[in-house]
């Protein structure tokens, strides 16, 4: 089958250091469904860029339809019939379906005017051809996330594109919602459409699409047939060593209660409630999964907990002290917090490793500290980094080497040793294993249970329900802001919280 | 290493475009710069003429970089070095101790009075959420009129032409030795001082990480409100012994005009020295040389003076345009060798 669009070669650098597409040759065929896979970091995105014109190659060339093409911008390749349904999705709220979807390329009557009554029959007539569920007149700020993601491809297919780059479109949705995408993006290719995907969530990627390219470290090491292919295989390619998914939790009794939030309430500055009325308890030795679908109120748990927001009413006990209006330092006493972004509040990138590993611990242990605390004790500052870096298996080519030159899983080794030697009885992990990849991961839940069995009480904010099912003892669901479930994980499935993720009911609701 | 490269290449740079313009200008470049070199570092008067020229420069520059690698836009260092001057003036006029105490006392009152201003930015800032960049902006015009008031009325030297006060206390005048003013060694001072806090204390490596990451040092435990008013005190203070170590060591009274520079140099040389202390130091110095090398050179080869500003603005250029350039290419080098590596 001849190809519909070809890589030769594909070079793309990224300054300071970063190779991030390490001459890549590729062929995809028109009518097919194809998946990238790949850890965090190993080109799925760089190389969706680059086929969309967002990113320029340094060396190689692009072939679409046997013709070696440029693009300038998105726009150009939008018009030359390839379009990108990003992660982030971006549209009018105050605009209905079909306004979103003919914005910047409207039908245009006699005088210049929009002709609506057109542009909306259009609209209904695409949603139509492709067996979209989707009302053209809601508004969008009332559409549910799925629903916006189909307005995005929906934008494309007016545009007539004839290849859809989707990255990561499952990561925004709920179990439940995947099947209907899926069956949506098969009648696309089943009409002719060539549809590429980034993910890297396995199962799916094998139910769904035809054929499976692996990218490890910006090279592509194999192009696969899905069919016949297992999950174990593509994880196996992804990492470059075998890989086990099955649970390494022992049961164990679990304590007293070391973390109590009590009617905890936060409005938001536009008057939403953003927390609402969370009770819940974690007791030594256990725990606590959060899920939800991002943007329900995890953030806003998170940031009262560590002390970024002021919650309006409710009480935050921690190990018997009443933290709700404490300064952040008398938090972070009692409660050792793994945040989910590296860069941002995990620590600083362009700070060294000594200079990240003793943050906090620059305050409360007196082995760092001269002159009553005046003077930081360089010297020994260093022998704590050695001794963490040693400890939590951290590589890293010296300690006074910027965060930013480690690799993604050795900063979270940093970040989580860090945390961890704080020795506090609470710990609250935000998405710890976020944008690692599987080995780091392992490594990461390997600690994580660790201070399980050592007796701390655990609060983990995870999107994947996967890792929640592996590591949690009880699951409680954010919706809307509410405390929905609260089961013990044995008594729960998958689907379940699903549902309740996306529903929000059990009970009253 | 890379750093005094980049450095090196900068200055090259520049000196190659100033002496093209001398050449269209019909001037002898490498005389010009002969002199240059005679009347900045050649003999110890020369020397000694860099190094006072230097204490503003160096002082203010510490303020700049101290302030941008600690998070606050601090750009109030011409405000508070002039009030920092007027403080020590003030204080020269009407005190008379022995010369032990009173040259402490009126560093001590040039520090308080550049830290006024400054914490007045800070005051702003914690009340009224007003940006620290505009308050210390428009303070430096308060600060430019409120000392012209002040030395053309209350303090006004009575016998003078033009606006100036009368000679502070002969006690308050900073010792000389020699062609050497002792306002050097207070320079010195402030930069180990400088450097010592912030390598070696607490306070300095929460500024630090503070100025890098402010989120991730307050999710940390650091008090980042209570340090960034530390930090717009203690620059202001750096810009304020700049202006006092000015009326000190040279005039000993405040006449119009005094530092009209100083404060913005400094900012220059914070920014070209990428907020690095020691950088500050080195580039301080340079940019002095120039500035009391182009009189000379104006003597000998007639090359206007102004040659002078017009280098510094080439170096400004050149050596943060090199610092870009060059890690760009260090960072394709380095991915290169990994990509050999690799395909080996």
């Amino acid at each position: 089958m001849p190809a519909l669009i070809e890589l030769q070669e594909i070079v793309k650098v990224y300054p300071p250091a970063l190779l991030a597409l390490d001459h890549i040759s590729l062929r995809f065929v028109e009518g097919e469904i194809h998946a990238l896979v790949g850890e965090n970091g190993a080109g799925k995105s760089t190389l969706m860029k680059v086929l969309y014109g967002l990113a320029h190659p340094d060396r190689g060339r692009v072939l679409y339809q046997g013709r070696e093409i440029r693009f300038a911008s998105p726009a150009a390749a939008i018009a030359a019939g390839i379009g990108m349904v990003h992660q982030e999705i971006v549209l009018v709220n105050e605009y209905t379906v079909w306004e979103n979807i003919v914005l910047g390329a409207e039908p245009v009557g006699w005088f210049g005017q929009i002709d609506r009554p057109r542009a909306r029959r259009q609209v209904q007539a695409i949603i139509d051809r492709f067996q979209f569920e989707l009302e053209p007149d809601a508004r969008v700020a009332d559409i549910s996330v799925a629903a916006r993601q189909k307005v995005e491809i929906l934008k494309l297919l007016y545009r007539e594109v004839r290849v859809l780059i989707l990255d990561e479109p499952t990561a925004v949705l709920a179990p439940q919602e995947i099947p209907q995408l899926f069956a949506e993006l098969r009648a696309l290719r089943d009409q002719g459409h060539t549809i590429l995907f980034v993910s890297h969530r396995l199962e799916e990627v094998l139910e769904l699409a035809d054929r499976v390219t692996v990218l490890r470290r910006g090279r592509a090491v194999a192009t696969l047939p899905a069919a016949g292919t297992t999950r174990s295989e593509l994880a196996e390619r992804m990492v470059g060593r075998a890989v086990l998914f099955q649970s390494r939790r022992v049961p164990q009794p679990s304590g007293e209660a070391l973390l109590t939030l009590a009617g905890l309430r936060a409005v938001d500055g536009q008057g939403r409630i953003s927390l609402h009325d969370i009770s819940l308890q974690v007791h030594a030795g256990e725990l606590v999964g959060v899920a939800g679908v991002e943007g329900n109120g995890q953030l806003e748990l998170v940031h009262a907990i560590v002390g970024l927001l002021r919650p309006n009413a409710g009480r935050i006990v921690v190990a018997g002290t009443e933290l709700t209006a404490a300064p952040i330092l008398a938090r972070r006493r009692v409660l050792a917090f793994v945040a989910q972004d590296r860069g941002r509040m995990g620590g600083s990138l362009s700070a060294s490793v000594v200079e990240n590993a003793i943050m906090t611990h620059h305050r409360l242990n007196r082995r760092l500290l001269r002159w009553r605390g005046w003077l930081l004790d360089m010297r020994a500052a260093r022998r704590f980094t050695a001794e963490l870096a040693a400890r939590f298996a951290v590589s890293t080519p010296a300690l006074a080497a910027p965060l930013q030159t480690l690799s993604g899983g050795n900063q979270q080794k940093v970040i989580l040793g860090r945390e961890l030697l704080l020795d506090c009885p609470v710990i609250l992990l935000d998405q710890p294993t976020r944008g690692l990849d599987v080995g780091s991961i392992e490594y990461v839940h390997d600690q994580i249970l660790a201070m399980r069995a050592a007796g701390r009480a655990l609060l983990m904010v995870s999107a994947s329900l996967e890792e929640l099912f592996l590591l949690a003892d009880r699951i409680v669901v954010l919706h809307r802001g509410s405390l929905v479930a609260d089961v013990p994980v044995e008594q729960t499935t998958v689907e379940q919280v699903g549902r309740w993720m996306l529903e929000g009911v059990q009970g009253d609701g | 290493m890379a750093k005094l490269f980049n450095g090196l290449l900068g200055i090259g740079v520049a000196l190659a475009l100033g002496g093209l313009l001398m050449l269209v200008q019909g001037y002898n470049p490498l005389a010009s710069y002969g002199a240059l070199l005679q009347f900045s570092v050649a003999d110890s008067y020369a020397l000694a003429t860099t190094f006072t020229n230097a204490v503003p420069l160096v002082l203010t520059g510490l303020s700049a970089a101290l302030a941008f690698a600690s998070g606050p836009v601090n750009l109030g260092q011409p405000g508070q070095l002039l009030m920092g001057a007027l403080a020590a003036t003030v204080g020269g006029l009407f005190l008379d101790l022995p010369p032990l105490l009173m040259v402490p006392l009126l560093v001590l009152l040039a520090m308080a009075g550049g830290a006024l201003w400054a914490g007045l930015a800070a005051l702003l800032r914690q009340v009224f959420q007003m940006s620290e960049f505009i308050v210390t902006l428009m303070l430096n015009m308060v600060a430019d009129f409120f000392t012209i008031w002040a030395i053309t009325y209350p303090l006004q030297d009575s016998t003078a032409y033009s606006p100036m006060t009368p000679p502070i206390a002969q006690s308050g005048w900073l010792p000389e030795w020699g062609d050497w003013n002792s306002a050097v060694v207070w320079m010195l001072a402030a930069v180990a001082a400088t450097w010592f806090f912030s390598r070696r204390t607490r306070a300095g490596y929460e500024w630090r990480i503070g100025g890098q990451n402010s989120l991730f040092a307050r999710l940390g435990g650091c008090p980042v409100d209570r340090n960034f008013v530390w930090v717009m005190l203690l620059t202001g203070a750096l810009a304020g012994l700049a202006g006092g170590l000015v009326v000190m060591g040279g005039p000993h009274r405040f006449l119009r005009g005094l530092g009209a520079n100083d404060g913005w140099d400094g900012v220059m040389v914070a920014i070209v020295a990428n907020n690095s202390l020691p950088g500050v130091f080195l580039y301080g110095l340079f940019f002095a040389a120039i500035q009391s090398g182009a009189l000379g050179m104006e003597l000998i080869t007639g090359v206007p003076s102004e040659i002078a500003m017009v280098l510094q603005g080439v170096l400004v250029l050149a050596i943060v345009a090199s610092r870009e350039a060059l890690q760009q290419v260090t960072a394709r080098l380095a991915v290169r060798r990994r990509a050999l590596e690799r395909r080996a």
